[in-house]
């Protein structure tokens, strides 16, 4: 029993930082309507940030993190997609693009931080650890939990009740009636990215501090990422996050009698059984 | 001399990995990310039939290319519904499922630990040894394949496929079954990953699955968009440069873990750069 309740926890706690990986992705993707495979370097790159900027206060590092997350993926934007967009580039384009981005970005941060695994600066004194019907958890896995709770309810506010975010959900739309009805659809997209890389960098940070960051580390995240995007249904933001849960659950009672190597492989999977049997998803973006 | 000829035989592999995806990505326009896995299913297959039943090395992989094939025909099924970014996602799905079956299945493939000690292929009593003959004898097989690619290109099958590639549903009014040339070619270009696989297992004598991880179907990804997609000749010249970029970089005297990430780095700079000013490549007929 204790057993059903340890996993339980620990399908909570994947499905809350697949839920953050999920949220972003979902966001650019809605707006730009392309795989972007850098997305999971954000992560990364949020991660390293606080972790370069170790001697400083978390206030400062953290916020800082986020900030260099959210600040990459406007520059991307403004420099690669946006000028390929403009030259009506196809989705594989883009695709192959952001997948340059990925490699690149990826390797520089190795090049600079060597390729090993590195400790963020403790969150706590002493991790406090709780426990909970024999299953046990610690204080940065309720930050997680939390965080992620808060992301998804700040984003849902920010597209249903800000000027901004109606703008984000008439480009998703059709981005040119957008324009016609005098959306800065250009502008607009700068700023998605921003936003989305951002709540990609907090996913990143608390992986980080919940266990180590290592350059590699964005890859595995952006695909559950996607994976929950799509089973969830893409685009839409509640089904991302319903996605990242089923996800998180069956990949942790998945590996209930076998070895936790094949978590992988049991998450895409589920993957493609989505994909035949309901590519749109579970909730139907209406 | 050695190493030149270790460069060419590498080289020549590679070549034969991006002409057998050129025909699914380039000619049939389907971006498959589960090369690797195929090219692993090839070099798995046949060490373990070598070492565990000492079998010929041709029959080996005579019988690696039939699993490869026959996989491909199983996850074709599946991935001929899709195309797009779909395509894409799925098929890469499939790549970290076989990665993650070699790396699990440890009764079959050791694990992490790999296979070491695998044969040379035999030419009667004659053993393959020499760099510079594994290159000639590597060299063989890439002609055939190229050869192969040649034929499948001119052919009207070829053609159907360019279609495919250009205006799916116009084909599927002319009445073509469409999902079954694109599983066709995909099968194919498994089973040309697969004598990859095999040549690669025997002349390194060392396989484990990191060899075969996603990362290597992206690089020979990037290779067909560098040569030029839909290009033969393209996929060879794509291949030549990537196998020799790494040892340019070390002969400008960076460490070699540095030159790793330097490799990379030029890797993903030089998609960016393609993809923004030159999307079908060096020599490509075909824009992404």
């Amino acid at each position: 029993m204790d057993f059903v309740v340890q996993l339980t926890i620990n399908s909570i706690i994947a499905g809350s930082i697949y839920t953050l990986m999920a949220l972003g992705f979902n966001l650019t993707y809605g707006a730009t309507k392309f795989f972007n495979l850098a997305h999971g370097v954000m992560a990364t790159i949020a991660g390293y940030t606080v972790f370069y900027f170790s001697s400083q206060p978390l206030y400062i590092s953290i916020p800082a993190g986020i900030f260099a997350a959210g600040l990459v993926g406007y520059v991307l934007d403004r420099t690669i997609y946006s000028p390929l967009r403009k030259r009506k580039a196809s989705n594989m384009v883009l695709l192959v693009a952001s997948l340059g981005v990925f490699t690149a970005l990826e390797s520089l941060i190795a090049l600079k931080f060597s390729s090993q695994h590195q400790s963020l600066p403790e969150i706590f004194a002493s991790v406090p650890t709780f426990n909970l019907f024999g299953g046990s958890f610690t204080a940065i896995h309720l930050l997680i939990v939390a965080s992620a709770a808060v992301c998804a309810l700040g984003l849902h506010a920010l597209l249903k009740y800000t000027l901004f975010g109606k703008a984000i959900n008439a480009v998703s739309d059709d981005e040119e009636v957008s324009k016609i009805v005098g959306i800065n659809t250009n502008r607009l997209m700068g700023q998605v990215f921003f936003v989305g890389s951002a709540i990609a960098g907090v996913a990143g940070i608390l992986v980080g501090f919940d266990t180590v960051i290592i350059p590699i580390m964005g890859m595995p995240l952006l695909l559950k990422g996607i994976i929950a995007a799509i089973i969830g249904g893409l685009g839409s933001l509640w089904g991302g996050v319903l996605g990242a849960f089923l996800l998180g659950f069956v990949e942790n009672f998945g590996i209930w009698h076998i070895s936790g190597e094949w978590k992988d492989v049991i998450a895409f999977g589920l993957l493609i059984l989505f994909l035949i049997f309901r590519p749109q998803g579970i909730l139907k973006k209406s | 001399m050695d190493y030149i000829f270790h460069l060419t035989t590498l080289s020549s592999i590679f070549a034969i990995l991006a002409i057998g995806l050129n025909l699914v990505m380039g000619y049939t326009g389907l971006l498959s990310v589960a090369h690797a896995a195929f090219y692993g299913i090839g070099a798995y297959a046949s060490a373990i039939l070598m070492r565990s039943q000492g079998m010929n090395f041709f029959v080996a992989m005579g019988l690696g290319v039939l699993l490869s094939m026959g996989v491909a025909l199983l996850i074709g099924l599946v991935l001929s519904r899709f195309d797009g970014d779909y395509y894409a996602l799925a098929s890469l799905g499939f790549n970290v499922i076989v990665f993650g079956i070699m790396l699990n299945w440890e009764e079959l493939t050791r694990g992490p630990l790999g296979i070491p000690g695998i044969g040379k292929p035999k030419l009667g009593d004659h053993t393959i040894f020499s760099n510079m003959e594994y290159f000639f004898f590597t060299l063989f097989f890439l002609i055939i394949i190229y050869l192969l690619a040649r034929l499948i290109t001119r052919s009207s099958f070829g053609r159907t496929l360019k279609g495919i590639r250009e205006d799916e549903t116009a084909l599927q009014v002319f009445g073509y079954k469409t999902v079954y040339f694109k599983l066709a070619v995909f099968v194919i270009a498994a089973g040309m990953a697969a004598v990859a696989g095999s040549l690669y297992g025997s002349y390194i004598t060392y396989i484990d699955p990191k060899t075969f991880i996603v990362m290597e179907s992206i690089m020979i990804i990037s290779m067909i968009i560098l040569g030029g997609l839909a290009n033969n000749r393209g996929a060879v010249i794509g291949a030549t440069f990537f196998v020799l970029l790494p040892e340019l970089l070390r002969f400008a005297g960076f460490p070699p873990d540095i030159a790793a990430h330097m490799r990379q780095i030029v890797y993903g700079v030089l998609l960016i750069l393609l993809m923004m000013y030159r999307p079908q490549g060096l020599f490509g007929e075909y824009k992404l």
